[in-house]
C-alpha cells in the first residue's frame, strides 16, 4: 500500500559558505491512518521538514512522495494536505473569513467540527485575526487543521501558548476526530509526554537528523531508571548498555537501555533497586545522543 | 455530523475568491481613497486662482492606482502563505491572482470610463475639474479610457506583486537592489537612446502607438517577472 508520507535521503544545506546543514539524510515513511509524532527541541528541524513535506520549502538532496506523488507545485497533491505552522502568517481577515477561505480550498471541510471548536475554544468568529491573543491564534490553527479533514494533516506546534486546560481539550478534540475520521496526522511537538498516549508512532529529529523511528509501542518501556546503592545498581546493569549515570553520595541512578524481563524484575526486588520506565520525553532526551538513539530503536521496529 | 464539499471549481478561480474574502479592502478601498482625493481636488480648486483654461487638471485618481499598488504586495506578503497553508501551489496562487487583478482592473476600468462620461457631461463637476481625465493619457473615446485604465490598473497591481515576492524572497536589501537595478536599467536605455540619436524616433513611437497596448506590454512582463520570482519561493 502506498504510504502517505514517504520521504528519502532528504537533506537541506542554506547557501553559502559554511551553510547551515539545515536537515541531513532524513529517510522514512507514514502510512495512513495514523497519528505520528514528529518530536524534538527547538530548532532541531521540524519546521523545516514540514515545510518541505507540503511544498513550502525545497531541499537540497532526496525526494517527498505523498501517496506516491511529490507534492512541490501540484495541486492536486497539495489539496490532500494542509499545514498550519505555530508562526502562521493570516491576512488581514476575520476568524469568520479564513474559516470560509478553508472551506474554498478543502473538499472535505467540516463546518459542523468547526463551529464545535470554535465554541469550545471560544473563539469570536468577528474578531480580526490581528486582534486575536497567541492563545487564540493557536486555538484558530487548530480549527483549521483539523476541521480541513485533510488527508494529510501537519500540526506544528499546535499547542504553543495554550494554557493547560486548552491543551487538554485539544487531544481530546484530535483524538475523537481521528477516531471519527482517521487519516495521517502529523502533529510536531515539544512537549512529548502530553502526547505521548495520542501518538502510534514517534520520529525524534535532533539538529537535522532522524534519531528514532519506531512504533510507540515499540519504544514505550525500551528503556529503565535504576537506583539504589552503587554496587547493587552496577551489579544490575553489568553487561547491559547504560544511557546515562548520576551519583548522589552512596546511590546512584543509572538509565539503562532494554527491557525487563522476570529474572530481572525479581532481582531488582532482592537488591531494593527502584526501577521506573522512561517517559517517552525521556527517551526522546536519551535519543539525541547518537549512540544512545540507537541502542533505544527496538529491533525489528519501523 | 455535517460535512459540507467545497464546490469543484478551477484553483485559480478559488484563490480569487479566497483573496476577495476580503471585500473592503479589494473593492472599496481603492474607491474609498480616490473619492477622499476627489473631494481634496475640489477643494483645492476652491483655493486656487481660476486660470480660466477648458479645463482644470488634478492628480487625484493616481491615489486609486496608488492604493491597487499597494493591494498587490499584500497579495502576496500575508494572503499568500495562509493560500499555501491550506494546499494551493505558488503557481496556481499567482495565476489567481493575476487572474483576479485582470477582472479588478475591468471592473476599475469601467468606473473609470463611466465618471469620465458623467465628468465630460457635467462639464467637470461643475467647475471644469478634470479628475478622470490625464492630457495625453486618459483624454480619447470611452473604449480608450476603459482600455487605457484597465491596463493600468494590471499595470500597478502586477508591479506591487513583483515587489512583494521580492521582498519575501530577498527582505529589505533585496529590495532595494531590485529598485536600484531598474534604475540602472532605466539609465542604460536612455544612454543607449542617446548615443544612437533615437530621441526623437522614441517619441514618435509613444506618441503614435496605443498607450494601453504599452501598458498591457509592461503589465505582461511584470507578471512573467513575478511568476519566475514566485516559483521559488519560500514561506
Amino acid at each position: 500500500m502506498t504510504p502517505a508520507i514517504a520521504v528519502a535521503g532528504l537533506g537541506l544545506r542554506y547557501p553559502g559558505r559554511g551553510g547551515h546543514q539545515a536537515l541531513s539524510e532524513v529517510s522514512f515513511e507514514i502510512p495512513s491512518p495514523s497519528i505520528v509524532g514528529l518530536l524534538g527541541r527547538n530548532g532541531a528541524g521540524k519546521t523545516t521538514l514540514l515545510r518541505i513535506l507540503t511544498g513550502q520549502g525545497f531541499a537540497s538532496t532526496g525526494s517527498v512522495r505523498v501517496f506516491g506523488s511529490p507534492p512541490l507545485e501540484r495541486d492536486a497533491v497539495l489539496r490532500r494536505m494542509v499545514l498550519i505552522r505555530e508562526d502562521q502568517t493570516y491576512p488581514d481577515l476575520k476568524i469568520e473569513q479564513a474559516l470560509a477561505a478553508a472551506a474554498l480550498f478543502h473538499p472535505n471541510w467540516d463546518a459542523a467540527l468547526a463551529a464545535t471548536l470554535l465554541d469550545a475554544y471560544e473563539l469570536p468568529v468577528r474578531r480580526s485575526i490581528k486582534k486575536l491573543s497567541r492563545g487564540m491564534r493557536a486555538a484558530l490553527g487548530i480549527v483549521l487543521g483539523l476541521a480541513a479533514h485533510a488527508e494529510v494533516t501537519l500540526l506544528d506546534e499546535p499547542v504553543a501558548g495554550l494554557d493547560a486546560v486548552v491543551r487538554d481539550m485539544f487531544y481530546q478534540h484530535l483524538l475523537a476526530d481521528y477516531t471519527a475520521h482517521p487519516r495521517c496526522i502529523v502533529l510536531s511537538t515539544h512537549l512529548i509526554d502530553e502526547v505521548a498516549d495520542l501518538l502510534e508512532r514517534v520520529l525524534v529529529i535532533d539538529h537535522g537528523r532522524l534519531v528514532i523511528d519506531a512504533l510507540t509501542d515499540d519504544l514505550r518501556g525500551n528503556a529503565v531508571t535504576v537506583t539504589g546503592r552503587t554496587a547493587d545498581v552496577d551489579r544490575f546493569v553489568a553487561d547491559r548498555a547504560t544511557l546515562s549515570r548520576r551519583a548522589l553520595g552512596a546511590r546512584t541512578t543509572v538509565v539503562m537501555a532494554g527491557r525487563l524481563d522476570q529474572r530481572d524484575r525479581q532481582l531488582a526486588e532482592h537488591l531494593h533497586l527502584d526501577v521506573d520506565y522512561l517517559t517517552l520525553q525521556q527517551l526522546a532526551m536519551h535519543a539525541v545522543d547518537s549512540a544512545a538513539g540507537a541502542t533505544l530503536i527496538p529491533t525489528g521496529a519501523s | 455530523m455535517t460535512t459540507t464539499a467545497a464546490p469543484r471549481v478551477p484553483p485559480i478561480l478559488t484563490v480569487a475568491r479566497y483573496l476577495l474574502l476580503d471585500r473592503v479592502t479589494y473593492l472599496a478601498l481603492p474607491w474609498l481613497w480616490a473619492a477622499f482625493a476627489f473631494g481634496l481636488d475640489v477643494v483645492i480648486l476652491q483655493l486656487v486662482p481660476d486660470d480660466h483654461s477648458a479645463q482644470r487638471w488634478v492628480g487625484g485618481l493616481l491615489a486609486a492606482f496608488a492604493v491597487v499598488f499597494v493591494l498587490g504586495i499584500q497579495t502576496v506578503a500575508r494572503a499568500l502563505p495562509f493560500g499555501l497553508a491550506l494546499g494551493v501551489s505558488r503557481r496556481t496562487y499567482f495565476l489567481g491572482a493575476s487572474a483576479l487583478a485582470a477582472g479588478l482592473a475591468g471592473c476599475f476600468g469601467t468606473v473609470v470610463t463611466i465618471g469620465q462620461l458623467v465628468e465630460r457631461g457635467t462639464g467637470g463637476w461643475g467647475i471644469r475639474m478634470a479628475y478622470f481625465r490625464a492630457p495625453g493619457v486618459l483624454d480619447g473615446a470611452w473604449w480608450q479610457t476603459w482600455l487605457t485604465a484597465s491596463a493600468a490598473f494590471v499595470l500597478v497591481f502586477a508591479y506591487g506583486m513583483w515587489y512583494g515576492l521580492v521582498h519575501r524572497r530577498a527582505g529589505l536589501i533585496g529590495t532595494v537592489v531590485f529598485g536600484a537595478a531598474q534604475g540602472v536599467l532605466l539609465t542604460l536605455l536612455a544612454a543607449v537612446v542617446t548615443w544612437t540619436h533615437n530621441w526623437l524616433r522614441l517619441g514618435h513611437l509613444l506618441a503614435t502607438s496605443p498607450i494601453a497596448a504599452i501598458l498591457a506590454g509592461l503589465a505582461a512582463l511584470l507578471l512573467a517577472g513575478g511568476l519566475v520570482t514566485v516559483r521559488r519561493l519560500q514561506i
